[in-house]
């Protein structure tokens, strides 16, 4: 049985259509997240879910059951909803507003019994506010509230726990805090969390939906729904999409701006190497260059970061000298730049021949980006490699410090 | 629920005797005089004794349908009497004086209030909720209205004029023990509030979020409406249109005993009949029996004011 299962769902207000068609299930006990761009119907698919919103047609089953047969109280003994943070008018104690949990639970000429009392004490040690609990919700954090209202739905004892970015308010350290304790519920309760954060929502969800403009566009385990592509069709960003390193989940790193493909007039070859070029080439990229760069080894951070803006990229063997052949790749690619930006590098007799190369090409304009000041690269080819550059100095090459710099020099000879 | 919480109570209802007694005593024929009248009995049975028992259920009425009223509208500035409640039991209840000469007054007045709460209800709802500007005003507008109708009911009415201005001013002169029996319904519609205290408390909160909770949120807002209406219209039927003792009790009250309706709605019934019994007793051994309503309306105005002023600085 699918603990809860949404076919074929509309929802608008008024005449204004929010969601259309919407299909999926969740699984019971995993962590279902769904994230979208702003106005994508996020938090009004939750609210279809949690019947605060009426839906046009389709139909929504709780374990097979259909959603408007239950009643209120039915309803949220099987879900409960975490909100956003709320205001708490009147001064109720943390106690009063998780025991407020219990209410779908008690009879309206009931009061609460022991057992609901030990309910409630467990749900606030389990969200970590069982100090809290005689302090008045006035008086304590948004990361202590915002675990009450989670205390409060764990007394509801759901099956299915609906999340409405519930923790997009905090800071990090309390979103992992919740999250964490979210996670520990699994197994047993069905998550299902609208998400702002997609690494979050990478890290923390079994499988997630996307939306965009009222439909799903993709459903599945985030390293199949977060890809560059469905990023960039979704957000309209310009993203890139690497593995975290300790967890194996997606781990996404906008590309600030937008990659301005049409702005393209110059090309520029960059030798760099050590990671001294990455942010030389993600400017240069970002101001509208056609860019290449090389000779790089492939564990080179540099070119992994060229890899990743797509920016084409001279290739060699791991502590391989630069053969014959790899010299031929990157002399066409001199010849086809308008100019040519060394970074402060270190050189060894791997690279040597990266600048070696310049010596061919007289009249090609050179610049010399060091960040560090006097001693342009560290050298440890006893010299050779200084007396390289000095010699490029003494015929024209630039020397700049900055990477604004580069841009001016470029561009103000383009 | 606060430690010292039982213990208000406790003392709420022991104060509420002793000022029923006291209340029983004193009056515009003083103790010393009373004892040696041969129409002492029928001084202290027949006019005194469910006199106060009137200005305790009603006192209790008012502050029960204050509280309920303020948790709905999730607003300490609801009272039956502000958001109109009370005018259309006045005015209801001035209709049955002068088509039926007084026959049905609880009823008309309940169908009054019912209908002036339920109006001002449709229209200060804006999108779900019902903001304090929108309340406050449509109240006033309403109130305006019924005023009208008010006076156009006493400018034909000619006779009955002295019975209507009664309801106007509010007061418990010339009660009797039917006037009792008519109020004891009072204590049902109470009981009939309390039952929806923990849904109160949840509403507290915000309206989607005790959907929730499985609040039955419409519903429980039109029983509870209905509910304050029926206490308010009994409540006006018996002493007319007593204004501020459910706009001030429940506030005291909450200071006190904390926001659980729970408690709440116990604290704010005892401390408003306790409030209206000595409001009586005092403007009926000290001003030549003025009507209560005056007496009332001169704290519970500046109150509201105070409050106003508290909430826009806020």
């Amino acid at each position: 049985m699918k603990p809860i299962e949404i076919i074929d769902v509309d929802v608008s207000y008024g005449a204004k259509k929010i969601l259309e068609a919407i299909t999926f299930h969740a699984v019971r006990g995993e962590i279902l997240g769904i994230v979208g761009p702003n106005g994508s119907g996020k938090t009004t698919l939750l609210k279809a879910m949690s019947r605060v919103v009426a839906r046009d047609n389709g139909e929504i089953r709780l374990d097979e059951q259909g959603l408007d047969t239950l009643g209120h109280r039915e309803l949220a003994r099987r879900i409960a909803v975490v909100p956003q943070d709320i205001s708490i008018g009147f001064d109720y104690t943390v106690r009063d507003v998780v025991m407020m949990g219990r209410h779908p639970h008690i009879g309206r000429f009931a009061s609460e019994t022991a057992r609901d009392l030990e309910i409630c004490d467990r749900a606030m040690r389990l969200a970590n506010v069982a100090d809290l609990a005689e302090a008045s919700v006035h008086d304590i954090s948004g990361g202590e509230r915002q675990r009450v209202l989670i205390a409060r739905a764990l007394a509801q004892e759901p099956k299915i726990l609906l999340l409405d970015e519930a923790t997009s308010n905090l800071d990090i350290s309390h979103q992992i805090e919740i999250l964490n304790i979210i996670r520990g519920l699994t197994g047993t309760i069905t998550v299902i969390s609208v998400f702002h954060d997609l690494n979050l929502a990478a890290y923390y969800c079994d499988r997630l939906i996307m939306l965009k403009e009222k439909r799903v566009v993709a459903v599945g385990e985030p390293r199949y729904v977060l890809t560059r592509e469905n990023l960039n069709a979704v957000y309209g960003i310009d993203t890139l999409v690497k593995t975290h390193p300790l967890t194996g989940r997606p781990y996404i790193l906008p590309v600030y701006g937008r990659a301005a493909k049409d702005r393209l007039y110059e090309n520029v070859h960059v030798v760099c190497g050590g990671g001294t070029g990455s942010d030389l080439l993600y400017a240069l990229r970002e101001a509208g260059f056609r860019v290449s760069t090389g000779v790089l080894n492939v564990f080179d951070t540099d070119y992994a970061t060229a890899t990743a803006l797509g920016i084409p990229c001279v290739t060699e063997a791991p502590f391989a000298a630069i053969s014959p052949g790899t010299r031929e790749d990157l002399a066409q690619c001199i010849d086809a730049a308008y100019a040519v930006v060394v970074t402060a590098m270190p050189i060894g007799q791997g690279n040597i021949e990266n600048i070696r190369i310049l010596e061919d090409y007289p009249d090609k304009p050179v610049i010399l980006l060091n960040s560090g000041g006097n001693c342009l690269f560290p050298d440890y080819t006893g010299g050779e490699a200084e007396a390289i550059v000095r010699r490029l100095l003494d015929r024209g090459a630039i020397p700049v410090e900055r990477i604004e710099e580069v841009l001016q020099a470029l561009t103000s000879r383009a | 629920m606060r430690r010292t919480t039982p213990i208000v109570i406790l003392a709420l209802a022991c104060t509420l005797l002793i000022s029923m007694a006291c209340a029983v005593v004193l009056g515009p024929v003083s103790p010393g005089t009373l004892v040696t009248l041969p129409s002492a009995w029928m001084i202290v049975w027949d006019v005194r004794v469910p006199r106060v028992i009137a200005a305790a259920l009603v006192g209790c009425g008012l502050a029960v349908a204050g509280t309920a009223m303020q948790g709905l509208f999730r607003n300490p500035m609801a009272d039956p009497y502000i958001i109109g409640t009370s005018s259309g039991g006045a005015l209801g209840a001035t209709l049955a004086i002068v088509l039926f000469a007084g026959t049905g007054r609880p009823m008309f007045a309940f169908a009054g209030a019912m209908a002036a709460t339920f109006t001002v209800y449709f229209i200060a709802r804006k999108g779900g909720r019902i903001p304090v500007e929108t309340l406050l005003l449509s109240g006033v507008a309403l109130a305006t209205l019924l005023t009208a109708l008010l006076s156009f009911l006493m400018y034909t009415s000619g006779r009955s004029l002295h019975q209507i201005m009664f309801w106007l001013m509010g007061g418990f002169w010339n009660i009797s023990w039917n006037d009792v029996f008519i109020a004891l319904p009072i204590l049902v519609g109470g009981v009939g509030i309390y039952l929806f205290a923990r849904d109160l408390n949840i509403l507290a909160l915000n309206e989607e979020d005790a959907i929730h909770l499985g609040v039955n949120v419409e519903r429980a807002k039109q029983i509870l409406l209905a509910l304050s209406a029926f206490v308010t219209g009994i409540a006006v039927a018996v002493a007319g249109s007593i204004g501020f003792i459910g706009l001030i009790t429940p506030h005291v009250m909450r200071l006190i005993v904390g926001p659980d309706h729970r408690f709440l709605f116990p604290a704010a019934a005892l401390a408003g009949a306790i409030l209206l019994v000595w409001a009586d007793t005092l403007t009926r051994t000290f001003t030549g029996d003025m009507p209560v309503g005056i007496l009332t309306a001169c704290f519970g105005a500046p109150f509201f004011i105070y409050l106003l002023r508290s909430r826009m600085k806020a």
